[in-house]
């Protein structure tokens, strides 16, 4: 893309004061805000205030609810659309993709009823209004997507071609039916006001059934202009169409159609319709006659119409290059050179003109939101029509496009999780597009974090899987969850936090002497590894489950090993020989000779440590705790040595 | 007289600064605007307020005219100052939080020409490294590179923590942007970039798209502002590229979390948004100025107008 030739649009903020004050702003996920400030930033503390902050929004599509419908149906078609390996070639492809398209059409269509019946039913004149132009825009889109179809991924062949776009003027076109109904219903149909125009618009789009079946009325009606009737009838009856099933060459059928358009001519010149100027009229357009045709402008009402119309009645063969002479000349009759150019207008050209890139530039500036471009672009660089248009960062334009719409998603709370999709179709940028945005997801909820996780760790980015857990550990924390804030932080492979929260853990244990959350420090596993402290957590509460289940030996062992290995913190020991005080008295002895003797050491490491420092705060609890502990480690030693010393047996 | 007003990670929450020396915290979400907190502790205009990433709680720092840094926290439902620096002799200008992976570790300017370090070391400590005599007369604007592993093609042994090569970037007083990187544990200036012809009042290093290119934003007094590229990924040579020339100050400049679209705050009342195009050059692609349009509104409340 070249030089920008459209002037940036200008967005206004309702209630600014430029005179006084300046725009300062600050980027928010999806949105900016945006605020009146003073520069420079001076001492005055004292100037006049604008207590205001606006918040600006580029898209506001992705909040209404009914486009939330197409957002989510689309995005299914597309992911559909990415899977869909192209195993099938050539007809079968083409197919394929014709399918996909009119899939999307069908979703914009049914966004759109619905709309209709939104505007219809809400009694709030605002929200019509809104509704209604919606309704107009998904119209358009469904217009220009139809016409897209048609010309690049259908990529009709003459002859063809113009059944399609008949097919595509009959549908989006003018609305005839509500018209010939009124004629029909009417008692005397020949003589309803709007008889004439109904069958004109029938010949203007090339349906001949319908405009003789309407001319029966007449000729039954008006017995006079029978005969002319009959000859009418003949003629339309004879025209020539290439239907799909037919087998007949371009060449066999332009030479019927020249027969037809000569037998016409006969007619009109010998004068058989010139008593009936309505007749006479359709017979003019029977042959092409461009001003004849120009006359029905009103039933045509667009430019478009009127091309369609006269290629089936002066060159129905006509060939996809040649369409955009005629559609030049078309636009020029038609509008006269009075009305200036729609968007729509422009887009239409450029598509007859087969200039895709500027459809789709045409398109990106005429629409508010980034879904109708990404998807037709996507598709058609299935259908192989995008060269490698490269823009400058390496990226191409479907992946452009794609980004785009997919980062607008993600300022919504739900559909985000449809631009992850998108972002996994864009092979440059897609994945760091993904890390970026994912991490600015507000994790409200626990289901919400898993579901981000899940979708990080499928994708392999361990850098947001390890922030998303430390924020939710975080977050329990400071909830005073502390299983939660555990199993987050083991999630998070975060030793140091970890070790915080096992010990807040162990400090609850002292000051409560029980543990909250036993069933995750139960089932901790190899995840026990993490940290020295959780290693211990788990360990010791091993102990006490053994003690409990009263497996003695084993939790003896266990609590003995504890401190010998170093994996109990120093801080926890004398807690951990207060836990042996019950195993020493039991009536069984438990502790070994040699196990008493690492106690011992254990209890003389401790206190040697608190030496000077300690021995001026003479506790007696703990002075009497020491005492205790010396006299049963001594007399388990007594009985340990004398039970070892025994002969078993005897 | 807002002078900042930022959102956080999420857009869930809006802090907003003001000359009557508060920090405001507003819920923003679902369209609602509800007060959670007025902190009341500096003793002069309020400049700046920067989100620490949230993995460390609700963390916010604000800077101010009166000399101070203040780091607010949120514990139990309740905000509260959590630390206070009062190392500067001049107004700080400018405050911002490092990458998270750095650690949880602050950046403040000063008009003291000096910049300081906060590095939160674990039980209410924070460590302090100051830059003296960054820039001559003041430092306007910090800015923090993001954070790119060294050789990140290569899987890093899990558990082990990366060397990440810290760098940020300055504008001050000088006329200059110069980038700073850490080395050996002390504060290096790396480079020293050279375009503006008068004070330097922002600096925004882009977000990193994966690309081996490092992006500066500068804008400045002299009406200009800059677009700064260094290809190599050891931060050798810099190449500035004029964005345009406005007509008054430069205020403001700041990119979008995806880097594809810097905004622009400045002389003609207006706030400009601007794309990089095919053949690299970077065009202006909407305005955003005063009138009507539908855009919602926050109400700060009323301020004590004098």
């Amino acid at each position: 893309m070249e030089e920008l030739d459209v002037e940036p649009p200008l967005t206004l903020i309702p209630g600014v004061d430029s005179k006084r004050k300046k725009l300062c702003f600050a980027w928010a996920p999806g949105e900016m805000l945006v605020y009146e400030t003073l520069f420079p930033k001076e001492c005055a503390e004292k100037r006049p205030g604008c207590p205001n902050i606006f918040i600006v929004r580029k898209d506001q599509d992705v909040y209404s609810q009914t486009l939330r419908k197409l957002f989510n149906e689309s995005h299914g078609i597309f992911v559909g659309l990415q899977r869909s390996e192209e195993e099938l070639a050539g007809k079968s492809r083409k197919a394929q993709l014709v399918r996909v398209s009119k899939n999307y059409r069908s979703v914009i269509r049914a966004c759109m009823e619905e709309m209709h019946q939104l505007a219809n039913s809400t009694r709030v004149p605002e929200l019509q209004c809104q509704h209604s132009t919606q309704v107009s825009i998904l119209s358009a889109m469904e217009l220009i997507w139809n016409l897209c179809e048609i010309l690049f991924v259908e990529a009709a062949p003459a002859g063809h071609l113009l059944l399609h776009l008949l097919d595509w003027v009959r549908l989006h076109v003018c609305d005839v039916d509500s018209m010939v109904h009124e004629v029909l219903s009417s008692e005397n149909p020949s003589k309803h006001k709007d008889f004439w125009n109904a069958v004109d618009i029938f010949v203007l789009q090339g349906r001949m059934d319908d405009a003789r079946h309407l001319l029966s009325k007449e000729a039954s009606a008006n017995p006079t202009s029978m005969g002319m009737c009959k000859i009418l009838d003949d003629l339309m009856k004879k025209m020539p169409i290439l239907s799909v099933g037919n087998t007949q060459t371009l060449t066999e059928m332009e030479l019927k159609w020249q027969h037809w358009h000569e037998e016409c001519q006969r007619y009109l010149q010998d004068g058989t319709f010139s008593s009936n100027l309505h007749m006479e009229s359709i017979c003019k357009i029977l042959l092409g006659d461009e001003n004849a045709i120009l006359e029905k402008k009103e039933l045509m009402t667009t430019w478009y119409h009127f091309l369609v119309t006269r290629l089936v009645y002066s060159h129905p063969t006509v060939k996809p290059v040649e369409l955009r002479f005629y559609a030049q000349s078309s636009m020029d009759l038609f509008l006269g050179g009075e009305s200036s150019w729609e968007p729509l207008d422009s887009i239409l050209m450029a598509a007859f003109e087969f200039e895709i890139h500027q459809v789709i530039k045409e398109c990106s500036i005429a629409l508010s939101n980034w879904w109708f471009v990404a998807h037709l672009t996507d598709l058609l660089d299935h259908c192989k029509l995008l060269q490698s248009h490269n823009l400058y960062f390496g990226s191409n334009m479907r992946e452009f496009l794609l980004l785009e719409y997919a980062s607008g998603l993600f300022s919504h709370h739900s559909l985000w999780q449809l631009g992850v999709d998108y972002f996994d179709h864009c092979p440059e940028y897609g994945k760091v597009y993904l890390e970026l945005h994912i991490e600015r997801i507000p994790l409200n909820t626990e289901q919400k974090a898993l579901k981000v996780l899940r979708i990080c760790e499928q994708r392999q980015m361990h850098e947001q899987v390890r922030s998303i857990c430390k924020i939710m550990a975080m977050k329990a924390v400071r909830n005073n969850r502390l299983g939660s804030a555990l199993s987050w932080s083991i999630r998070a492979k975060d030793a140091a936090f970890a070790t915080l929260i096992s010990d807040r853990f162990l400090k609850d244990y002292c000051e409560r002497g029980s543990f909250s959350d036993l069933d995750l420090i139960d089932n901790l596993g190899p995840s026990m590894l993490l940290s020295d402290r959780l290693t211990f957590l788990g360990k010791y509460r091993e102990f006490h489950r053994l003690y409990g289940e009263k497996r003695f030996s084993e939790a003896a062992k266990l609590l003995l090993m504890l401190m010998t290995a170093h994996i109990a913190p120093c801080s926890f020991w004398m807690t951990l020989l207060t836990d042996a005080l019950p195993l020493l008295e039991q009536k069984e002895v438990i502790f070994s000779a040699e196990q008493t003797y690492e106690l011992m050491r254990c209890l003389e490491d401790l206190t040697a440590g608190k030496t000077d420092n300690q021995k001026l705060q003479v506790d007696d609890v703990e002075t009497t705790k020491v005492e205790i502990l010396r006299l049963a480690l001594a007399r388990n030693l007594a009985r340990a040595i004398v039970k070892e010393g025994t002969l078993e047996g005897s | 007289m807002i002078h900042d007003a930022q959102m956080d990670y999420y857009g869930t929450r809006l802090a907003t600064c003001s000359s009557d020396r508060s920090v405001k915290i507003f819920d923003v979400r679902n369209g609602g605007q509800i007060l959670i907190a007025d902190l009341r502790g500096h003793e002069g205009p309020v400049w700046q307020v920067a989100w620490a990433h949230p993995m460390y709680g609700n963390i916010l720092a604000s800077c101010s005219y009166d000399r101070k840094v203040i780091v607010w926290k949120e514990e139990n439902g309740t905000w509260e100052k959590t630390y206070e620096y009062t190392g500067h002799d001049s107004s700080v200008n400018s405050v911002c939080w490092a990458p998270h992976d750095y650690g949880l570790i602050l950046a403040c300017g000063s008009s003291d020409g000096a910049i300081s370090l906060l590095s939160y070391t674990g039980d209410g400590q924070w460590e302090i490294k100051k830059i003296s005599n960054a820039h001559t007369i003041g430092c306007n604007a910090v800015s923090w590179a993001p954070a790119v592993v060294p050789g990140s093609l290569i899987d890093q042994p899990s558990g082990q923590k990366p060397n990440y090569i810290k760098r940020f970037a300055s504008g001050g007083c000088d006329n200059l942007i110069k980038i700073w990187k850490e080395e050996d544990a002390q504060w290096k200036e790396e480079q020293k970039l050279e375009a503006h012809s008068d004070w330097v009042r922002d600096v925004a290093w882009a977000p990193s798209i994966g690309l081996p290119t490092s992006t500066i934003a500068s804008c400045s007094q002299d009406g200009r502002v800059f677009i700064w590229t260094c290809d190599d990924a050891s931060g050798n040579s810099w190449s500035p590229k004029l964005l345009h020339k406005f007509n008054d100050v430069v205020w403001h400049v700041s990119w979008s979390i995806t880097a594809n679209i810097l905004a622009v705050s400045g002389g003609d009342n207006k706030v400009t948004l601007w794309k990089e195009s095919v053949d690299g050059v970077w065009v202006c692609i909407s305005d955003v100025n005063k009138g009507q349009g539908a855009v919602s509104a926050i109400t700060e409340g009323q301020q004590n107008e004098q």
